[in-house]
This record gives structure tokens, C-alpha cells and sequence, in this order.
């Protein structure tokens, strides 16, 4: 087996009596770009702090390359960050912020002003050298803290919500250029962030954290269609949830009683906490079909409002046992036009393309 | 705000009466020693008779004088170092560190400036008599640095508060160990909170005359305790004059640290 580029092993960490990090495994590949998802305090930042080196875990091991990282300082680690917040040195300029980490090891004037060059070229801030870190935007400070983090040429770039104090339009903008950076460079990238849309745009694949564990590791596509627990379902892409009814389980592939006595054959049923026999049924508003005419295997619901959003309209509904369930519709539907508030009307799904949760 | 000065229009005039009298009560003195240090007569009578620089040349052609002045410069200049340095270190600790009892320790090392002062002095007397450092420059030091110290701890402590330690934890990523990190990157960030220590840390022992008195000798006397020893003996407009020298450098510095202020905030 070759061994794995990078390699968290069962990392833990404790502060006193609370659990920041519970139980984090994880192998990268070299030059992947690997993003962190979870709400704040999942323990993503004390996960990246820790390949840092600011802190050390309480348990567990690092291996970059096969050899472990938590006897090497920090400063020795080569390792390169963006934070959360403007890092920039405040009283150098743009120029002399990029060029700190060689000047650090002593590289020659002229290999330092080469490079420099090069790494406000990638960022494409070129010809901002003499600015200082005070003038510059949000975003562009940014960049700069980007492009010293990238000048070293570390084995691997962590980046801790750096774009979350940006506004959305800056935000996705720079979004695009660290992809095209990370294409450019083919830098290994562990990126944490809270904001699911981001994470999709920008990662290969995703790990998905939840109080302090890993719920589940994939590229966008298997975490939005076959996600692990309730959590990452709820996580990723938007959700409906509904209680169901285990008739019969062979194999992980279930029987169900919906509300209103719908039976549907096939779902898969991932194991949860509890075994009980009553499970949470996920139900994409993108994949429900609606129609105004009965249907056999169908949920019966009651239309609550209609709202067009462009591209697409949201009809919200609820089932008779006072579900709420949100369907949307490509524009232009034929169900649109014939149904209104108050209304009843038929959601039929595919049963494989679902998940129950216990 | 309830003390907002145009909500008390009606005070108005009472308080900027109030605010020139205090003024004037603190701006007096300073005026009325400098005119008698130019003046003529021999037993400082205001409004001076006539105009003259002759105090100003016996002081100068005085070694005395000239010497008790550069004691005062060099035990301040050090002072300062040590000051600011040992403020640094201390205001660093009491930022970052999360030990027991570091409340207690930060209030411990601002107790200098609450204590009475001729208290510290005789109790630091008493100890330096014991060590048989009584009457060094090295005794003189210690004591002034005593009472510096708080000055920089707070304004250290301050520029500390607001400077974000992700920025010192980047350099160590960029490859810096932690002091050179602080040196390169935290020390610059906080300057003018080192600047600020570094005046008012010298202000407090150039002008400081108490436990100078304690911790003077007959070869080592700063110029307040010149000034006060003249004093004793008899009261010639010198004293004046050294005292218009003492309070034009104490001035002097002010401004500068005001002027920096002002240019850092452009
Ligand atoms: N230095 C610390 N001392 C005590 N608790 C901490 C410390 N750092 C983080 N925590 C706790 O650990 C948990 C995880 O924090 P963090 O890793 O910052 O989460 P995230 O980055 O996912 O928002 C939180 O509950 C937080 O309160
Ligand atoms: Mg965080």
C-alpha cells in the first residue's frame, strides 16, 4: 500500500473538561483540496491548529509523508496558513510581508525580489509592493497573506475561514481565485469553513465535521446524494425531513409507512444512535414531483404558499399530520398553473434516490 | 451622554471659568520660576526688577551642576532600557499567560505607583543598607525603576491588548521562532505603546526627587537633589534657573510624544 500524503490519526483534544476534538481520522492525498464543513465549535479549527503546531492533542498522531509532525515546532514545520483574520504585518509593506518567510531563511536579495514578483503575480496583485497592509481592501489582504503563505513553497497550505469577514460578491470572486491558484500550483490544501456553498465550489473532496468527529468524508456529489447520517443530510444541500414508519429491513433497504399510510419499498436505512423502527425520511425539494391528480404511491399534502424564485418556484406544503415539506419546481411546470393555496396535491419521489435515518 | 458639555449650557460658564483657574493653577508656578530664573535681583522678588542671564552662566560655569545633570540623563537613559524591556516581558506574561494568581501579579507590580513614595524609599533604603549597595548608581537604578516599571507594564500592556496574536502566530509559520517573531513583527506593532513607556518611564526618574534623596550620595546626586540640597543652604535664583532647565526638558519630551502621537495618526 503507498503511503498516504498526509495522514490524521485518531486525533483528540480536551481543554479542561471540554472535548473540542473527540475523534478525527483522515488521509490527503498529495495536491487534494480537502475543505472542513461543520457549524462553528465542530472543532475544525483546533483540527487545523493542531497540523499547525499552535497546539498539541491530547491523543493521536500526524504523519506528513510517514513521518509524524508533532515533535517539529511550528516554525519548523514549513507549513503554510491563512487565518480567519488580516494577519498581515502592519508595519511592513505588502512587498516586505511577502518576502518575511524568505527573508527568515536567508535567501539572497535577488532570489527574494524574484520571487516576491512571482507570488504577487499568482495573487494578481503585481505593482502592489510598496502598499502598506492599512490601505489595502479586505480582500486584498487577503491575497497578500495568500501569497506569503504560498511563497516557501510549503508541502501544505491550511486556510481557516479566511473569507468569512469578506461580502458575498468578494467572497465568491476570491473564491475563484484560489481555485485557479490551487490549479496553478497543485499545493495541498486543507480549508475550513462553516459555509456550505464554498465548500462545494471550491473542494475535491469534504469532510464534514459535527461536535468534534467526522460524520462523513467525500467529494460534493456523494455527500449531497448519499449522505452517512442525518446530519451531513441536513448539512448539505437543502432538506425535508419526515417521520416514517421501518415495516420491514433486509439488507439496509426498508419498507416504509409514510403519514396518510403510504407504503414505499427500497430506501435505504443508515443504522443510527437509536434502533427503533421509527426513522427520519429525507426528501430532496429538488427531486419531489407534484401533482394535482391522485397518485397511488403518493404523499398527499396541502399547499401552503407558492413563491417564485427565478429560475425555479418553491411551493410549500404539509402533510396531513402537519409536516411542513418544501418542493421546488423547474420554471414552467405544468402543476403550476392549476394549483393554489389551500389546494391538495400528490409528492411522488423515487424511493432509491432517498435515505431514511434511525 | 448626561455629561454632555452642550446639555449643560447653563454651566457653561462656570466650567471653563473653573477649567482656566485650574489651568492657570498648574501653569503658574512653571511661568513665575522661569521669569525669576531671568531675573535681576539676588532674593527673587517678582516682578523682577530687571532682566539677566547671569544665573543661567553661574550655573553653567558650575561642574557641579553640569554633573548632577548628566547623573540625572544617564541613570534616567537606563532606566528607560531596562524599563521598557522588563515592561515588555512582564506586560507579555500578564497578556498571554494564563496562570493562577495573574491578577494578583499584575496588581502587585503597580503597587509602585500607589504606595506612598517615602515609604518605598525608606524601605528600599533599609534593604540596600543591609546589601551594602546603599549610595551605588546600581541602588539609585533599581529604585527608579521601581516606580517606571508600572508606567510601562500599563502602556505595553494596552498596545498588547489591541494587537492580535494570529499576527505573531503567522511570522512563526512563515518560519520565524517565537522571540524573533516577537522582535520582527510584535515589537514593531506595539511601538508606540514603547514609545509611551519609554517617556514617561524617563520622566519618572528624571524629575523624581524623593527616593533620590534616599538613594543619593555625596558623589551622586541628580539634579533635583542638587536642586534641593542647594535649597537647604541658601536660596539663590540658580535654583531657578536649574529648575527651568529640568521643567524645559520635561517639556520638550511631552511635545515630542504629543507630535508622534499626532503623526501616527495620519
Ligand atoms: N483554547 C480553548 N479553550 C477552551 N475551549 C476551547 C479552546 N479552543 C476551542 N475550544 C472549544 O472547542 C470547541 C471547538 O472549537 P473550534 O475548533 O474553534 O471550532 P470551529 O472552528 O469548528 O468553530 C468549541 O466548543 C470551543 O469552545
Ligand atoms: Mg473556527
Amino acid at each position: 500500500m503507498t503511503e498516504p500524503f498526509l495522514s490524521i490519526r485518531s486525533i483528540r483534544k480536551t481543554y479542561g473538561q471540554v472535548t473540542a476534538v473527540k475523534n478525527v481520522t483522515m488521509d490527503v492525498a498529495e495536491g487534494e483540496f480537502m475543505t472542513f464543513l461543520g457549524p462553528s465549535g465542530s472543532g475544525k479549527s483546533t483540527t487545523l491548529y493542531i497540523l499547525a503546531g499552535f497546539q498539541d492533542p491530547t491523543d493521536g498522531d500526524i504523519l506528513l509523508k510517514g513521518q509524524s509532525l508533532l515533535s517539529t515546532p511550528s516554525h519548523k514545520r514549513n507549513i503554510g496558513m491563512v487565518f480567519q483574520r488580516y494577519t498581515l504585518f502592519p508595519h511592513l509593506s505588502v512587498g516586505e510581508n511577502v518576502a518575511f518567510p524568505l527573508r527568515i531563511r536567508r535567501a539572497s536579495q535577488v532570489e527574494i525580489a524574484e520571487r516576491v514578483k512571482k507570488a504577487l503575480k499568482l495573487v494578481r496583485l503585481e505593482g502592489f509592493e510598496e502598499r502598506k497592509p492599512a490601505l489595502m481592501s479586505g480582500g486584498q489582504q487577503q491575497r497578500v497573506a495568500l501569497a506569503r503563505a504560498l511563497i516557501y513553497n510549503p508541502p501544505v497550505l491550511l486556510m481557516d475561514e479566511p473569507l468569512s469577514a469578506l461580502d458575498k460578491k468578494l467572497r465568491e470572486e476570491i473564491q475563484f481565485e484560489i481555485r485557479r491558484i490551487h490549479q496553478e500550483t497543485g499545493v495541498t490544501i486543507l480549508y475550513v469553513t462553516h459555509d456550505q456553498e464554498e465548500a462545494l465550489r471550491l473542494s475535491d473532496r469534504i469532510a464534514v465535521f459535527s461536535e468534534g468527529e467526522i460524520d462523513q468524508i467525500g467529494t460534493g456529489q456523494e455527500l449531497y446524494a448519499n449522505p452517512a447520517t442525518h446530519f451531513v443530510a441536513g448539512f448539505i444541500g437543502d432538506s425535508n425531513f419526515i417521520n416514517a414508519e421501518v415495516l420491514s429491513n433486509e439488507g439496509g433497504q426498508a419498507r416504509l409507512s409514510l403519514s396518510g399510510g403510504t407504503v414505499i419499498d427500497g430506501v435505504p436505512v443508515h443504522a443510527g444512535k437509536s434502533g427503533g423502527k421509527s426513522v427520519l425520511l429525507l426528501l430532496r425539494p429538488e427531486r419531489l414531483s407534484l401533482s394535482t391528480r391522485p397518485l397511488d404511491s403518493g404523499l398527499v399534502v396541502t399547499i401552503n404558499d407558492i413563491t417564485f424564485l427565478g429560475n425555479n418556484i418553491e411551493v410549500t406544503t404539509h402533510t396531513g399530520n402537519g409536516e411542513s415539506l418544501s418542493v421546488r419546481l423547474p420554471f414552467g411546470h405544468e402543476a403550476i398553473s392549476s394549483i393554489s393555496r389551500g389546494d391538495k396535491a400528490w409528492l411522488s419521489f423515487e424511493p432509491k434516490s432517498t435515505h431514511a435515518f434511525a | 451622554m448626561l455629561l454632555d458639555f452642550e446639555r449643560l449650557a447653563g454651566l457653561r460658564p462656570f466650567l471653563i471659568g473653573l477649567t482656566v483657574v485650574v489651568c492657570l493653577f498648574l501653569i503658574l508656578p512653571i511661568v513665575f520660576i522661569a521669569a525669576l530664573s531671568f531675573g535681576s535681583s539676588q532674593w527673587l522678588i517678582f516682578p523682577p526688577p530687571s532682566w539677566t542671564f547671569k544665573w543661567y552662566q553661574t550655573l553653567f560655569s558650575d561642574s557641579r551642576w553640569l554633573y548632577s545633570a548628566l547623573t540625572s540623563l544617564k541613570i534616567a537613559a537606563i532606566v528607560t532600557v531596562l524599563s521598557i524591556v522588563l515592561g515588555f516581558l512582564a506586560a507579555l506574561g500578564l497578556n498571554r499567560g494564563s496562570f493562577m494568581g495573574r491578577e494578583a501579579l499584575r496588581a502587585l507590580f503597580l503597587t509602585p505607583m500607589i504606595l506612598p513614595v517615602v515609604v518605598l524609599a525608606v524601605a528600599l533604603y533599609a534593604l540596600f543598607l543591609q546589601l551594602g549597595l546603599a549610595g551605588t548608581t546600581i541602588a539609585f537604578i533599581v529604585a527608579h525603576l521601581l516606580i517606571a516599571l508600572p508606567f510601562s507594564i500599563i502602556s505595553i500592556g494596552n498596545a498588547l491588548e489591541g494587537f492580535d496574536k494570529s499576527i505573531e502566530d503567522a511570522a512563526i509559520l512563515c518560519g520565524a521562532s517565537p522571540w524573533e517573531a516577537r522582535l520582527r513583527v510584535t515589537v514593531p506593532a506595539v511601538s508606540h505603546g514603547i514609545f509611551a513607556a519609554a517617556i514617561f518611564s524617563f520622566l519618572a526618574s528624571w524629575d523624581e526627587v524623593v527616593l533620590a534623596i534616599f538613594m543619593a550620595s555625596p558623589t551622586l546626586q541628580t539634579l533635583p537633589v542638587k536642586i534641593w540640597a542647594t535649597l537647604r543652604q541658601d536660596l539663590t535664583p540658580v535654583i531657578a534657573a536649574a529648575s527651568t532647565i529640568l521643567i524645559a526638558f520635561t517639556i520638550l519630551l511631552m511635545v515630542l510624544a504629543a507630535l508622534f502621537r499626532k503623526g501616527r495618526k495620519v
